[in-house]
């Protein structure tokens, strides 16, 4: 930790930025993408045309020119309907994130720093949680509750959380042992003031850091269940409904299937990397 | 506070226990004048650190105080409510901990770590804690003062660390300081700087001291009074004078003689006699076996 320092910096700098600026550079066309898509998307994704239905992208014969990723089965440009997806992506991923986030951090902050029965409590529950497997998990609670974005986010937060609770919670024990947490107290601090002012700074990088390993898993599950229609509408434009259809005609239209994937594979990669990069940014020592 | 005579510090029968029921303190009884250094002495596992912790209130999670009393300036903290404990405990009391690396949260600025408890307890101004804060950081010699409060922890030598926490320690002026090996973490020409600065601030301020180590060096410089300690068991409490000249029990003797001069090289090293220590742990046994009689009926 501390002869961190003394290594050489630039070098240091340039990997760090490069891991850092990459991921970044990526979700910030997705944001773009996802804000500006009645701008960018060439077409209206729901349109239907099935005269030009899974016409190639732009680079294989027989492409039209309007449609530069190609057309789905039923003739919807493969491009506008990523675009759009994009949108339902990154919404599901930072809703989700935040709020699985909040609920499961505030839990581990609990069971770490109360202890005793608040932790007894806490830890069976998530035991008994990580016990379920959490695809089926997922399937089984949308099932119940009904599809739709808001059941996705729930689901999501619901079987989640568990992640967040068990790695706040060993932090928080780590620094709850620090002689400066006793030194607050001594100085009068309540419980409550000393959890939030003392131990929750220490621990908000790795925090931060599962916030952005979490969006990629959200966009993941979204696409999950959007890949089983358990999310919204099939007609609507997702990630996952387009992996899910373009799977049927795999061996004769690819690319229906193909760029969407790349997107999610980028857009979960871009977000766990962003997540290491910003808890080094966010920790004063490692600065 | 509610008696001005009272001793800053006293401490009757003190019992520290684990949930299992073992005793980390068995009985111990020791008092603190104001103004006075009283140095806690023992190998370790003694319970010298159990002592302070149980004082300020920060015993670990599980130990617990089973039996005995301790009197913070004539008040029960016993009882007290937890939360007007906390408040009394504040009002009068101070740690300079152990590892000067671990004991400032290094996510936070020196200057508000500091200044946080005395305009939250002690109600005063932020105008006056730093003012009082800057008063102290010059008398532990730190050049500039404004630099170290805007800083982080990691941006500061161990040795710049403690005395940070001195300077902390007696802003307030508290009545009672517990050092809890406050020079042990630091290399030797450190060390005799913090224990130089220690005794005159507490000259100065008349805050009673109870300086835990294992240093018999140490205790020599600094205390007036030492308890020794051995598995929980106040063996021995004497004026610092009488501990070095006319050792009582056979154990301070050993502690005494086991502790290295810098003739070290002529004299052989004498450890604690195996024979001695099994000695101490009988009487430890013994007390214990009295100890559970005495809960059972």
């Amino acid at each position: 930790m501390v002869d961190a320092t003394y290594s050489p910096r630039p070098m240091r700098f340039k990997v760090r930025n490069l891991r850092l600026w990459l991921p970044l550079l990526w979700i910030a066309t997705l944001i773009i993408a996802a804000v500006f898509a009645p701008i960018f998307a060439p077409h209206d994704p729901l349109a239907q045309d099935l005269m030009l239905e899974r016409l190639p992208p732009f680079f294989i014969d027989g492409s039209e020119p309007g449609h530069l990723l190609g057309t789905d089965s039923l003739g919807r440009d493969v491009l506008s309907r990523m675009i759009y997806g994009a949108r339902i992506a990154l919404f599901v991923s930072v809703i989700a994130a935040f709020s699985t986030g909040i609920f499961g951090s505030t839990l581990g902050l609990i069971a770490g720093y109360y202890g005793g029965w608040w932790d007894r409590v806490i830890s069976r529950l998530v035991d008994i949680w990580m016990a379920f497997p959490p695809v089926l998990f997922a399937v089984l609670l949308v099932a119940v509750i009904g599809t739709g974005l808001t059941s996705v986010i729930f689901a999501i937060a619901l079987i989640d959380w568990t992640r967040f609770a068990r790695v706040i919670r060993a932090e928080t024990m780590v620094q709850a042992q620090m002689d400066y947490v006793d030194s607050a107290r001594i100085g009068g601090a309540r419980r409550m003031a000393t959890l939030l002012s003392e131990i929750l700074p220490n621990v908000l990088p790795s925090i931060i850091a599962l916030l952005a390993l979490e969006m990629g898993i959200a966009v993941i599950v979204e696409a999950i269940l959007s890949f089983v229609n358990l999310s919204i509408s099939s007609d609507d434009p997702t990630w996952g409904s387009m992996i899910s259809e373009g799977r049927g005609a795999i061996h004769f239209a690819w690319w229906v299937l193909l760029f969407p994937l790349i997107a999610l594979f980028l857009t979960v990669l871009s977000f766990s990397t962003l997540g290491e990069g910003l808890k080094k940014q966010f920790d004063p020592v490692l600065k | 506070m509610n008696n001005l005579h009272a001793k800053t510090l006293d401490i009757i029968n003190l019992n520290v226990t684990l949930p299992n029921g073992h005793r980390l303190l068995r009985d111990v009884s020791l008092s603190l004048e104001p103004g006075e250094v009283r140095a806690l002495v023992g190998e370790s596992g003694a319970g010298k650190s159990m002592i302070g912790k149980a004082v300020l209130g920060i015993l670990p999670t599980g130990i617990s105080i089973s039996q005995g009393e301790i009197l913070l300036e004539g008040t029960h903290l016993n009882a007290l409510t937890p939360a007007t404990r906390r408040k009394t405990i504040a009002q009068t009391s101070a740690l300079i901990p152990q590892d000067p690396l671990t004991a400032l949260n290094p996510v936070r600025k020196i200057g508000p770590q500091i200044t946080d408890p005395l305009t939250r307890i002690h109600g005063w101004t932020k105008a006056r804690a730093l003012a009082r804060t800057r008063e102290l950081l010059d008398r532990v010699h730190i050049r500039n003062p404004d630099r170290v409060l805007n800083s982080y922890p990691h941006e500061l030598s161990g040795g710049m660390r403690q005395r940070i926490l001195i300077a902390a320690a007696f802003a307030p002026s508290p009545r009672l300081i517990v050092a809890d090996e406050p020079t042990t973490a630091l290399d030797v020409t450190v060390q005799k700087e913090i224990l130089r600065l220690i005794r005159e601030l507490q000259q100065e301020t008349g805050t009673g001291v109870l300086f835990v180590t294992h240093d018999m060096g140490v205790v020599a410089k600094i205390s007036q009074k030492v308890t020794v300690l051995f598995g929980g068991r106040v063996v021995e409490d004497a004026p610092t004078r009488d501990i070095f000249e006319n050792p009582e029990h056979a154990y301070t003797r050993a502690l005494i003689a086991a502790t290295p001069t810098p003739n070290a090289s002529i004299e052989p090293f004498r450890p604690v006699p195996p024979a001695l220590i099994a000695e101490l742990h009988r009487e430890i046994q013994a007390d214990d076996d009295r100890f559970s009689k005495r809960a059972q009926p």
